[in-house]
């Protein structure tokens, strides 16, 4: 980095000039642009290197140049000085001779730095002025101005200074420099090596490495050999400075030597012997003072023994009572004596023998008591109390280690803040045991269904039986094998309670069966019309034709065979995929499929008296989960995989869309009213939707462990729902809906259900409802039905 | 405590029983209150009748039986040594032992005893395979009744009554009431009459045999009336019989039964006024035109049979599963599927539904008894699988408010079949569907155990 830079930057200093010849530019623009070039010019130049070293040489070099940029300033100023005058004398004179003149001033500045002796002299040797005319012709100097910038010491402009201020340091990690010197450059961090580097380096210690970093500097701080002397005499704690005697030996000035030579001739002056009449006055004074009694020569030692004794310091005589501060927080009381802390207390409180031994054996901080209540006849007999002092001790101890500030804590019971419920021994009745177990089949139960006189039950599971049995005694009074292979997913009685007939669902197949064997006849009578009445009205009105070839029907209506009907089953709707629910308009004339493979006929609406099967969706987004139809109006509901939608069937428009937040729907079931719906899920939770509210859960229930298979509300007027699910548990809740819209459906969990055993992580799979009871059946994976009342 | 003064307690000896009513009012006397019901029954025994066998007595005390001595009684009531305790006493329930078991082939929901002579009682039982079958004490079948022609339908019996020694009717889940005739000597129970007016499952049926009336209670929320003389009923209507309607009539053709010929009659009357199955239709003991009925729909109803009408209801709060009278007391007793047997007092005047409530079983009350010998104990069966003999007299008034006062049970007769186990709340396998209390054969009860167990106070 010798000479290099040196040279250029008499090169690039000169380039200025040249455009210089104006006198006051726009200076910051100009400088940016030459900063620029000046930058370029050194990019170029260490372009080729790794960018880490490049910058590590840019700030290097930087330095190096501020450091010599300053010296030139100096003379650079002297420079141009010279050649204002110069010019000056030229304007006035017009004789010019520029580049001559210039060779010189470059001259000048380019050997300013070699030596600054020289340099002086030709300052001095320099007019300070310049000669014009003034008014009256004559010649007039005018002095240069004195820059006091320029003539004041500038001697540590040297050092490179880092300008950013009171600046954290820190600022600056993200950033290759850190800062910026006084002429606005930045000052680049040194270089950091690798890891090995500074192993290395470490391992090679210089001379006075502190491996610290100068933060002005951002260099390694090395201390020269003086410094760590310092150090080490600052950690031995001697004294800093080599030699120094902090005892030296006394000079006396005077000493007591008589001299053979003295300086003063002069004899003993006589007040040397005689007694000194000041001495006398003084001491006259003291023994007129004891004559009077002023001064006492002697105290009699007993009353000041006496008075020793009777001081007494009272700490809290003038306390006053502080207001009540939370920084002032008087000592606690210690509580009065009892009685057994007599030392003659009355025979109950005294300790028998395993008292004592119990007390003795404690450890000291279980023990309830401090001391053990003793009995003595007289008060002389107690003996010293050989835990006084510890006892002190302790409560100082106490008193030293206690707060200092009084926390006021919160008095608030948890209990409060949790809402106001009722206690669910006033929402009776509701199930709480097991009343009977319906035992018999086998295989998982998937499906129960009250009938709606709420005389049986129904249930159908993976055995393929469609079963029914009385509630009470669960007794099973019918039965029928429905298929071989498919289990029965799903049985729902017709809601109509003067026939009797059975829907069940069996892999593609939809079964209505009148379980005639417990039918008077009328009811069969009845029944059968109704099942019958639908016979022929296909054949009548053949389905739609489009372009000419007829389309197939998505459901197939049929009798299901002799052996089938000879127990009752009467008609049979085969639809393309497995149907897993079934639900039932109010009215029992038509009826909701739900098959979940069956992509665009996955949802199906049956008419019974038509024997019609209608495919509502031509396209259904997600997997349909279930299907239901509002208590009240002509609105359908279809839960999807994670949504609930709700068609108005009159209009055929969609009305809302429910978002349960769910991962996956099990079950819904509609509120009575019509207005509320709970949703199980597969994620374990039970939600409540308020269809006036919004589309996000009224509230969430989240007690289960496992998978919630089904959700059921009371139909019969009873404010109750339950869940069934994977835990093998079953919980009942009271759920009141009020008809008032500003209040909300009041939610109280009332009872948890358990008794059905967990087969191959399945537990209940469904519930239901008697239809006005606060009774419920439940159908488990183990075999079993329960009824719970 | 071995100095300790004995400790003296006046009481004064009352009871409600008149036969064992002391001739002259013993005023208050004092006891010692270490003494135990033994001691207190010895004395009245020494205060009633001296000469003669001692008869055990049972001590109540405050409307509880004493179980330990007066001491401990009186400290576990906190009850002062000085006041004047109100003894009763009564004739002590001798624990009814278990006797014999009657094994069917399958489930026995009824039971009946027909209390004849000595040693000619017959007990009745229906089972839910259909058929009734009559009994000797020594639990020999007499007869077996013929299974049903009714076109093929389910014929679970449900209910039975002896309405004399040689007849007896049974109604099930064919809704049919069936009337038959017992002959003894050529051992034959056969269908006499057969009594259509249901639609749905016969639950209770009861027989007056003054006025010769037969109450069914049904599922399908009706009672019908029916007279035991098969032609005091009308005809049979028609869109009943098991051959009315054409699948109906085919299947009739198809079972190849042997064509009998019996008598279908209908109804003389039919109460309608419950919303829900009517469980259980008694008679008044003492009036044969009046009868109450108890249904799931939570009301027992009073019912003027010459009119046919609902007299009164009185609604309770839980479903009514059966019902009995207790004609002393003037009350009703009705078991319910809230697990507890609710007294009610039927007349107009009473301002209380509820009396009374016994509380102890753990699953519904299906069937209820009185006891032959005394008006104040109560029999009940319930379908956690025990028969629980109550004390009317032994009561503590509730907490609860509406409830009347609670009694609990005397003792508990648990199935012989469940050998001791523990049984579940839901009883299954062991559920009581029947009981009944003779005064000769002593507890009858019937269940899901296929059997009829008799349970009797032995040297009674």
């Amino acid at each position: 980095m010798g000479p290099n830079p040196r040279k250029r930057k008499v090169v690039t200093r000169a380039a200025p000039e040249a455009s210089d010849s104006g006198d006051e530019l726009a200076d910051g623009l100009l400088d940016g642009i030459l900063s620029h070039s000046e930058d370029d010019s050194d990019q170029s130049q260490v372009e080729d290197d790794d960018s880490d070293a490049s910058s590590v040489i840019e700030g290097l070099s930087d330095g190096d140049e501020e450091d010599e940029e300053d010296e030139e300033d100096e003379s650079g100023f002297e420079s141009e000085d010279g050649e204002q005058d110069i010019r000056e004398q030229m304007r006035k004179l017009k004789t010019t001779d520029d580049p001559s003149k210039r060779t010189i001033s470059l001259d000048n500045g380019a050997d300013a730095t070699a030596d600054g002796e020289l340099d002086e002299q030709d300052d001095s040797a320099k007019p300070n002025y310049t000669v014009t005319t003034d008014a009256n012709g004559n010649p007039r100097y005018i002095y240069k101005e004195i820059d006091p910038v320029y003539d004041s010491d500038d001697s540590d402009a040297a050092d490179v200074a880092n300008t950013i201020g009171n600046i954290d340091l820190s600022y600056y990690d993200e950033y290759p420099h850190i800062g910026y010197d006084i002429n606005g450059k930045r000052i680049m961090r040194p270089a950091k090596g690798d890891a090995l580097d500074a192993l290395l380096d470490s391992i090679d210690i210089p001379k006075g490495w502190t491996g610290l970093t100068d933060p002005a500097t951002g260099k390694p701080l090395n201390l020269s050999a003086e410094e760590l002397d310092v150090l080490k005499r600052v950690t031995r704690n001697e004294h800093l400075e080599d030699g120094y005697d902090p005892y030296p030996e006394m000079v006396h000035y005077f000493s007591g030597v008589k001299e053979i030579m003295p300086l003063s001739a002069a004899p003993e002056p006589k007040r040397r012997f005689v007694p000194s009449k000041h001495e006398a006055k003084r001491v006259m004074k003291i023994v007129k003072a004891i004559r009077e009694g002023r001064i006492q020569p002697y105290k009699p030692p007993e009353e000041r023994e006496e008075q020793d004794e009777q001081v007494h310091y009272d700490v809290w005589a003038d306390e006053k009572p502080r207001s009540d501060n939370s920084m002032h927080l008087a000592a606690p009381k210690l509580p009065p004596p009892g009685y057994d802390a007599s030392y003659h207390p009355p025979p109950e409180y005294l300790p028998d023998k395993d008292e004592e031994k119990a007390w003795l054996e404690a450890d000291e901080e279980d023990r309830e008591k401090e001391y053990l209540p003793r009995n003595h006849d007289a008060l002389r007999k107690v003996p010293g109390y050989e835990r006084f002092v510890k006892e002190r001790f302790e409560r100082s101890l106490d008193l030293y280690l206690a707060p200092r500030v009084r926390r006021n804590k919160l008095n608030i019971d948890p209990e409060s803040l949790l809402p106001k419920l009722p206690n669910p021994e006033d929402l009776k009745p509701f199930p709480t045991t097991c009343a009977a177990i319906f035992r018999g089949q086998e295989g998982r139960v998937r499906s129960v269904s009250f009938d709606p006189r709420g005389i049986f039950v129904a249930s159908g599971g993976d055995d393929g039986y469609v079963r029914i049995w009385e509630i009470l005694t669960g007794r099973q009074v019918w039965n029928v094998k429905l298929s071989d292979e498919e289990a029965v997913d799903s049985v729902k009685w017709r809601p109509d309670a003067e026939t009797s007939i059975l829907a069940a669902a069996a892999g593609e197949d939809v079964y209505m069966i009148v379980p005639f064997t417990i039918l008077s006849p009328d009811v069969e009578q009845a029944s059968r019309d109704i099942l019958d009445a639908g016979w022929g009205y296909a054949a009548s009105k053949p389905s739609t034709t489009t372009n000419g070839e007829t389309k197939e029907p998505p459901g197939k209506w049929s009798r299901p065979g002799s052996r089938l009907e000879s127990k009752g089953v009467l008609v049979q709707t085969t639809v393309r995929s497995n149907v897993k629910t079934i639900h039932w308009h109010r009215k029992g004339d038509y009826f909701a499929t739900v098959s979940p493979r069956g992509q665009s006929t996955a949802v199906a609406i049956h008419t019974l008296s038509k024997h019609l099967t209608q495919l509502p969706f031509r396209r259904l987004k997600g997997i349909a989960q279930t299907a239901q139809f509002h208590p009240s109006k002509a609105i359908f509901f279809v839960a999807t995989k994670n949504s609930i939608r709700s068609y108005d069937l009159a209009k055929q428009e969609l009305v809302k869309i429910l978002q349960p937040g769910a991962k996956w729907i099990s079950s819904i079931d509609v509120h009575p009213g019509g207005d509320n719906i709970i949703v199980g899920t597969y994620d374990k939770r039970l939600l409540w939707h308020d269809l006036d509210l919004s589309t996000k859960p009224y509230k969430t229930l989240r007690f289960h462990t496992a998978a919630i298979r089904a959700v059921r509300f009371h139909q019969g007027g009873l404010p109750l729902f339950a869940d069934a699910s994977d835990d093998g548990s079953m919980q009942i809740f009271h759920g009141k809906v009020v008809g008032d819209m500003m209040e909300n459906a009041t939610i109280v969990p009332l009872k948890v259900l358990k008794g059905h055993k967990v087969k191959s992580r399945l537990g209940v799979m469904d519930v239901d409802w008697h239809p006005r009871e606060p009774w419920c059946v439940s159908a488990g994976a183990d075999g079993t039905c329960r009824m719970w009342n | 405590m071995e100095s300790q003064p004995e400790i003296k307690v006046p009481i004064r000896l009352s009871t409600r029983d008149s036969s064992i009513r002391l001739t002259q009012d013993a005023g208050v006397l004092l006891v010692q209150t270490t003494l135990k019901r033994p001691q207190l029954s010895a004395l009245v025994n020494n205060l009633l009748r001296p000469e003669e066998k001692p008869i055990p007595f049972d001590i109540l005390v405050n409307g509880q039986f004493l179980k330990t001595t007066i001491d401990e009684f009186l400290t576990q009531n906190g009850i002062s040594a000085e006041t004047t305790l109100d003894v009763e006493y009564a004739r002590a329930f001798v624990p009814p032992l278990n006797v014999s078991s009657f094994e069917h082939d399958d489930w026995v929901s009824a039971v009946d005893v027909w209390s004849g002579a000595q040693g000619s009682e017959k007990i009745l039982s229906a089972s839910y395979d259909g058929l009734l079958r009559v009994w000797n004490t020594s639990g020999d079948v007499l007869a077996t009744s013929t299974p049903p022609n009714n076109g093929g339908r389910i014929s679970c019996l449900k209910a039975a009554r002896w309405i004399s020694s040689t007849q007896a009717i049974a109604g099930g889940l064919d809704s049919t009431v069936r009337l038959y005739n017992f002959d003894e000597d050529t051992q034959t129970l056969s269908t006499a009459l057969e009594l259509y007016s249901h639609k749905w499952g016969i639950e209770d049926i009861a027989f007056n045999p003054s006025s010769n009336r037969i109450l069914s209670a049904s599922s399908d929320s009706t009672i019908s009336i029916f007279s035991s003389n098969a032609k005091e009923n009308p005809a049979a209507p028609a869109n009943l019989l098991p051959n009315s309607t054409a699948a109906a009539n085919k299947r009739q053709k198809q079972t190849k039964g042997p064509e009998r010929s019996v008598p279908a009659r209908g109804a003389l009357s039919k109460l309608t006024g419950h919303t829900s199955p009517v469980s259980s239709a008694i008679f008044k003991p003492d009036d044969a035109t009046v009868a109450y009925s108890a249904s799931h729909d939570h009301s027992l109803k009073t019912w003027d049979l010459t009119t046919s009408t609902c007299v009164d209801t009185r609604t309770t709060a839980q479903s009514l599963l059966s019902l009995t009278a207790l004609p002393q007391l003037n009350l009703l007793a009705t078991g319910t599927s809230a697990r507890h047997i609710t007294l009610i007092d039927p007349r107009a005047s009473a301002t209380q539904i509820s009396v009374m409530t016994l509380r102890g079983h753990k699953n519904a009350v299906v069937s209820l008894a009185t006891d032959p010998a005394s008006e104040y104990h109560l029999l009940s069966g319930s379908h956690d699988g025990t028969a629980m003999v109550w004390d009317v007299r032994s009561v503590r008034t509730s907490d609860v408010q509406g409830e009347g006062q609670i009694g609990e049970s005397v003792y508990s007769i648990y199935r012989d079949s469940a050998a001791g186990k523990v049984s579940h709340a839901h009883g299954e396998g062991v559920k009581v569907f029947s009981v009944c209390w003779d005064k000769s054969v002593g507890i009858v009860s019937a269940g899901e155990d296929k059997k009829v167990q008799i349970n009797r106070a032995l040297g009674s």
